[in-house]
């Protein structure tokens, strides 16, 4: 067979291979779709504004930490920090309104704060040698212990109503909370799909030699895939703020696992390489749904853990089939 | 068209064929691999089995090993019909194989890689001292100096296949597979392991052996096969055939030359080192011209990687002073190696060389995604343009350009490293062990593309174990001896064995 003959068939086959993927993808919107459709017939609330609302709001941040997280995991790393890093960041943003800094610089102060623990924890990587697991981990223990110090185990109140309006207010009809997230997902999009720091950072998590022996500057790499998480947590931080009017360090507590089950839920491979931005998205808020319908049919809140992890087994299992076959 | 040599069977001194296949085929969907092969095995006799890549070698050797089950034909072992569904009842029948990339757990030691499976017990708890000794015994015994307490990953690569040997022969073998089992030894290696393949014959033991490199199965075998296209070509006594048979039986064309070189006009220097040192290696000087190819000769662990790494900016060098393009210049980084327009082509093609589960035109375009911006942005079509002209470039096999790269045979895979330093386009290229395990058409179409470098202008660094290969295709041979320059040779190159001699340091 010549080349050409190949090449034509084999671009057939990739082809199709692109409608089932397309197809396999849209199973998780189309999971999304069946569950609100069910909720909908279950329950007399569940498509109500308020409570959609709810889950808008809600889901939004789940789902910016969840993106934040997939530049990690894309990397073949992992960044169990975000939690704590919610919680410090509510505390810190909170911290200066209340000593009546404007609310530009809280924001820019807090977000900053983000970007360096996530510049610590690739540093803790690339010179330090630690894995990501460990460092992250460690950070985790260290950010909450902080948190806790900072505020002797209270809660701070934010008084600035400019502030915390923002979480309730809506734009056009849609919470500003959503919006977030669409000012986050369109620049992490583009930079993960459409720009070559993207492809590197997938060429670091298939094969990290090969990636610095063909030129990628992976160190530099890693240090944006770690801050550019910790940022988005130090983001959803100052939004959680703003939604409960208070700096509290045990806030986000267990969002870690959260933002790396919508990931992982949305395609993500824990080995590196395999990841995008719409699938955390999704996954986010089927998590959300979750949560949001177990409670409309008040069914028993433990069973949501239940129902979450059976999820997480059914869609990589899946995922890894589509995989075996592509 | 099968052709069994019947005199050979007439004539052979027991009575049955150890394992004899009938007829046997594989399909995997809609690839034929092996299409109705008739092959006979005789005890105590070492059978090679030559052929391209793709030919359906490891297809056989995997039908053979119970790791695929057969798509039709029969296998008769002792005679007898034998199903070989699974790993276990090869081994239970006494088939083993000692596979081309090191299969073995690194984090354990060699004793335990050795009775991984078959451990020793008392009492339900491990006898670690009373294995390590046993394993040192049959180690021993076998003529293979590994110590059995160290770590796998500790020994060298060539080390770590021998210990794979070890296990295969030890375990009440009867018919052993060794596929390309001597890219990674060296010369002691080699000799140590046909010590063993002689002995284990003499034991009766039935020998398959894979091999590209020809030469060892003129040494070694009592009958050759060969392998095309899923079909078995011939199989015919060593003794009654020559190389070139050989190589136009598995390519159906004749290669005149298969170390093709031309002569080409040498340019302006592009790099010289001058009384380089580093971790490994000690003032080494040498030069590269446009259209020249420097070759690198030496026994594993001589400093060549080392030194090329040193001159790529992986490691920092201890002294000595690059000039490229006549300036010294700085390298720290494999980034400033690559700026400056070096390649490296590194020698583990799996571990150095690619992203293995991307595909082919993401590796193609990987040093180039700066390029392919408009604005900020990737072009799709600058993308896919570069790795599609890329493709045709170096003629890659592959499905489509999204096709992963580990679903590609290992020539191809090797193209795709060469092809993306192509679409870089470098003025120095480092090929650091560029055929080990390529078959004999790619081989060719890889030497091609030097010629095709050279003619460019471009310069080419060729480290090699394989004599032949270096001998022929360079116009200066620098050999290597612990991390020393011992000898250069240039147009009157003296004979192979007085390199050798060099190398070895006889």
């Amino acid at each position: 067979m010549s080349i050409d003959q190949s090449a034509a068939a084999g671009a057939l086959k990739a082809k199709n291979q692109a409608r089932i993927n397309l197809l396999l993808s849209l199973t998780l919107f189309g999971l999304l779709a069946l569950m609100w459709m069910a909720l909908w017939l279950a329950t007399p609330n569940f498509l109500s504004y308020a409570n959609v609302n709810g889950i808008l709001r809600q889901g939004a941040m789940w789902a910016i930490l969840a993106m934040g997280q997939t530049f990690v995991i894309i990397t073949a790393g992992i960044d169990l920090s975000v939690g704590a890093v919610v919680g410090v960041s509510t505390v810190i943003v909170a911290w200066l309104l209340t000593h009546d800094f404007p609310i530009w610089a809280a924001v820019l102060i807090t977000l900053g704060f983000g970007w360096a623990v996530g510049m610590f924890h690739a540093f803790g990587i690339v010179q330090l040698g630690l894995p990501p697991f460990i460092m992250t981990l460690a950070s985790l223990q260290v950010l909450f212990g902080a948190g806790l110090l900072i505020t002797n185990g209270a809660s701070i109140n934010i008084t600035n109503d400019a502030f915390t309006q923002f979480s309730r207010n809506d734009f056009l009809g849609v919470p500003n909370l959503f919006w977030m997230v669409i000012v986050v997902a369109i620049p992490a999009y583009l930079f993960l799909h459409h720009s070559r720091w993207g492809r590197y950072l997938y060429a670091i998590g298939s094969n990290l030699e090969a990636a610095r022996l063909s030129g990628v500057n992976t160190r530099l790499m890693i240090y944006i895939a770690y801050s550019l998480s910790a940022f988005c947590a130090a983001f959803v931080g100052i939004l959680l703020a703003q939604r409960i009017g208070t700096g509290n360090a045990t806030q986000g507590q267990g969002w870690e696992l959260k933002a790396i089950a919508s990931s992982v839920i949305g395609g993500t491979s824990l080995f590196g390489a395999v990841g995008s931005v719409l699938g955390p998205l999704v996954g986010s808020f089927l998590l959300t749904t979750i949560n949001n319908g177990a409670n409309l049919l008040s069914i028993n809140s433990f069973w949501q853990f239940i129902i979450t992890g059976g999820l997480i087994i059914v869609i990589v299992y899946f995922d890894g089939l589509r995989r075996k076959r592509g | 068209m099968t052709n069994i040599d019947s005199a050979a069977i007439a004539s052979s001194a027991s009575p049955m064929p150890l394992l004899a296949l009938h007829k046997l085929d594989k399909r995997f969907g809609a690839t034929h691999a092996l299409k109705a092969v008739d092959l006979i095995f005789e005890a105590g006799e070492i059978h090679a089995i030559v052929g391209e890549n793709g030919a359906g070698k490891s297809t056989l050797i995997k039908l053979l090993t119970g790791v695929h089950v057969r798509s039709g034909g029969e296998i008769l072992w002792e005679g007898k019909p034998v199903a070989l569904a699974t790993p276990q009842e090869a081994i239970d029948h006494g088939i083993n194989a000692v596979h081309q990339e090191v299969v073995l757990c690194r984090h354990l030691t060699v004793a335990a890689n050795l009775f991984l499976g078959d451990e020793r017990t008392r009492f339900g708890l491990l006898k670690h001292v009373g294995m390590e000794r046993a394993a040192q015994k049959i180690l021993d015994d076998i003529g293979f100096s590994l110590p059995a307490g160290a770590i796998l990953s500790s020994l060298t690569i060539g080390q770590q296949q021998l210990v794979a040997t070890a296990r295969a022969a030890m375990r009440g073998t009867k018919f052993l597979i060794f596929d390309e089992p001597t890219a990674y030894l060296t010369r002691q290696e080699t000799q140590q392991l046909f010590a063993l393949i002689g002995r284990l014959k003499a034991q009766g033991i039935t020998i398959v052996y894979i091999s590209h490199r020809l030469e060892e199965v003129f040494q070694l075998a009592d009958r050759v096969s060969i392998l095309r296209d899923g079909n078995l070509v011939s199989t015919q006594r060593v003794a009654e055939t020559n190389e070139e048979q050989l190589i136009t039986g598995m390519i159906n064309r004749a290669i005149d030359q298969i170390h093709y070189k031309e002569h080409i006009p040498f340019g302006q220097e592009i790099v010289r080192t001058e009384h380089l040192s580093g971790r490994g290696f000690n003032n080494i000087s040498v030069r590269v011209r446009a259209g020249e190819v420097i070759g690198l000769y030496g026994l594993i662990g001589a400093g060549r990687s080392e030194f090329v790494q040193s001159l790529y900016g992986r490691f920092a060098r201890t002294g000595g002073q690059i000039y490229w393009n006549g300036k010294p210049v700085e390298i720290r980084h494999e980034r400033d190696a690559i700026k400056l327009g070096i390649a490296l082509v590194p020698e583990s093609r799996r571990d150095q060389g690619l992203c293995l589960n991307l595909g082919v035109g993401f590796n193609i375009n990987l040093p180039i995604f700066h390029r392919l911006t408009r604005g900020v942005m990737i072009s799709r079509k600058a993308e896919t343009g570069a790795a599609d002209g890329q493709i045709r470039g170096v003629q890659i096999k592959a499905a489509s350009r999204e096709a992963r790269a580990s679903s590609l045979s290992g020539g191809n895979q090797q193209k795709i490293v060469v092809g993306k330093w192509l679409n870089h386009g470098a003025k120095l290229f480092i090929f650091d062990e560029p055929t080990a395990g390529v078959d004999v058409g790619t081989k060719v179409e890889i030497y091609k593309i030097f010629a095709r470098l050279l003619k460019e202008g471009a310069g080419i660094i060729l480290i090699s174990s394989y004599l032949p290969e270096v001998y022929d295709l360079c116009d200066t041979l620098h050999v290597f001896r612990r991390g020393n320059l011992v000898a250069s040779h240039t147009a009157e190159k003296g004979a192979p064995e007085t390199i050798l001699a060099e190398a070895i340091g006889a």
